[in-house]
């Protein structure tokens, strides 16, 4: 065999040949023994953290909605609680339309609701004061729109926050009047939806299903001893 | 395998790299100089410790982007209560990522370790070429560029620490890699300054 000189050879091309495969062997090792999953508001995605004071009924304390994951959770198992986080406003119209629905879908799928044989569903409220005229919030204004106190002197939607249609919500709302949690999440209208395995991937997001309502994602999504 | 035991497979080269690069490592290659002639001068010493720490950079670089994908299923890899929590700075995800591309940190960090050691390789291989010092430079403009990238990470550990209620919060690999560039920086920069001066081509120690 003749070998010839190669005077335009460069080590260049050799060295650069190495790196970069040494480069795609780690690509190939992360990619053949993870699975990794994009946080994201996306269906399928690992929700982003949602954090801030909430109100229960009596006080405003620290939320974080990790706490509700569980990493050990497989599809189909009943043992663990799905999450609905609800962004709204309290001044949104159809937010306090809506209202009456998050109430009655709390109470039939939260675990009290005995006809209800799936697993147990949390209901969560972010509520943000949108950068619009008249939608001036408050927290006095939320717990008057979530525990629905009549004379309150308080406004939602050019309305007594107490007559709003509906009864009084037993679920947290948490304080978002910054816009943090909203601006995290992409949101980009309200009332939007979210529902959430208990692994904290989002299964459902109305915005990505403008004809259906959230009562029917939870009745096929989450699972039911007797489906 | 405790994290901490194996993140010692990329700390220890990261070192013994990071002390061939500084002028006293000659007395840590004095036995080898008869079998490895190239680390018998300082050129030579100084090409094999960047490599080693760049090689150590890349690994502990995929290291973290692996973690990171783990994390991201849901899974853990060194968590703790102490402040040496990679899990807790790696799975935050409102740090995790580059502000910009969203990109995760690990995965910056194994692009910018293989450039660096293409550029180290290729010139420890042909030292006398005319792009050499070219090359040397660039490498000495990236490290740099590092400082800025290592000084926000630090600055999101103490963020991620004061909203736990901790001074800090630590990713012990990810500090790793932070090592890794400032040992390298110092590398270029003794190789760039070797380069422009006699002693590039002196075979004595």
């Amino acid at each position: 065999m003749k070998y010839t000189y190669d005077d335009e050879a460069d080590v260049r091309t050799t060295a650069l040949i190495r790196v970069m495969a040494l480069f795609f062997v780690g690509i190939m090792i992360i990619a053949a023994t993870t699975s990794p999953i994009s946080t994201g508001t996306k269906e399928g995605e690992r929700a982003p953290s949602l954090e801030g004071k909430f109100y229960n009924g009596s006080a405003w304390t620290d939320f974080n909605l990790e706490s509700y994951w569980d990493s050990e959770w497989e599809e189909g198992d009943m043992n663990g609680q799905w999450v609905v986080v609800e962004f709204m406003d309290t001044d949104c119209p159809y937010c306090v339309a809506s209202a009456e629905d998050m109430g009655v879908n709390a109470n039939d799928f939260g675990g009290s609701n005995p006809q209800w044989d799936g697993a147990i569903v949390n209901f969560i409220a972010s509520v943000a004061e949108l950068n619009i005229d008249g939608h001036d919030s408050s927290r006095a204004e939320m717990v008057a729109f979530r525990n629905k106190i009549a004379d309150s002197g308080e406004t939602c939607a050019k309305s007594d926050c107490g007559s709003r249609p509906g009864a009084a919500h037993n679920f947290p709302y948490i304080d978002d009047l910054d816009l943090e949690n909203m601006k995290k999440w992409k949101v980009s209208g309200t009332p939007s939806y979210y529902l959430i395995q208990p692994d904290g991937i989002i299964a459902w997001s109305s915005a990505e299903h403008r004809d259906e309502e959230l009562r029917d994602a939870i009745i096929v999504l989450v699972p039911r001893e007797s489906a | 395998m405790d994290p901490n035991f194996q993140l010692m497979f990329y700390l220890i080269p990261t070192i013994v790299g990071f002390l061939l690069i500084l002028p006293f490592g000659r007395s840590l290659v004095d036995p080898f100089t008869e079998k490895f002639p190239s680390l018998g001068n300082e050129r030579g010493r100084v090409f094999f410790g960047l490599i080693l720490t760049c090689l150590a950079g890349v690994a502990v670089s995929f290291q973290t982007l692996w973690i990171s994908s783990k994390i991201s299923e849901g899974g853990n890899f060194c968590a703790s209560n102490s402040i040496l929590s990679c899990d807790d700075v790696i799975g935050n995800s409102n740090y995790n990522t580059d502000p910009i591309f969203g990109i995760p940190w690990g995965g910056i960090g194994a692009v910018v370790f293989c450039i660096l050691l293409y550029l180290v390789y290729s010139s420890s291989k042909e030292p006398n070429a005319n792009w050499v010092f070219s090359y040397l430079k660039l490498g000495t403009y990236i490290t740099f560029a590092g400082f800025f990238v290592i000084a926000l990470l630090i600055y999101y550990e103490i963020q991620m620490g004061i909203e736990i209620g901790k001074p800090i919060i630590i990713c012990q690999y990810c500090t790793t890699a932070h090592f890794a560039n400032i040992a390298a920086f110092i590398g270029f920069l003794r190789l760039m300054r070797m380069n422009d001066s006699i002693w590039w081509n002196k075979t004595s120690k």
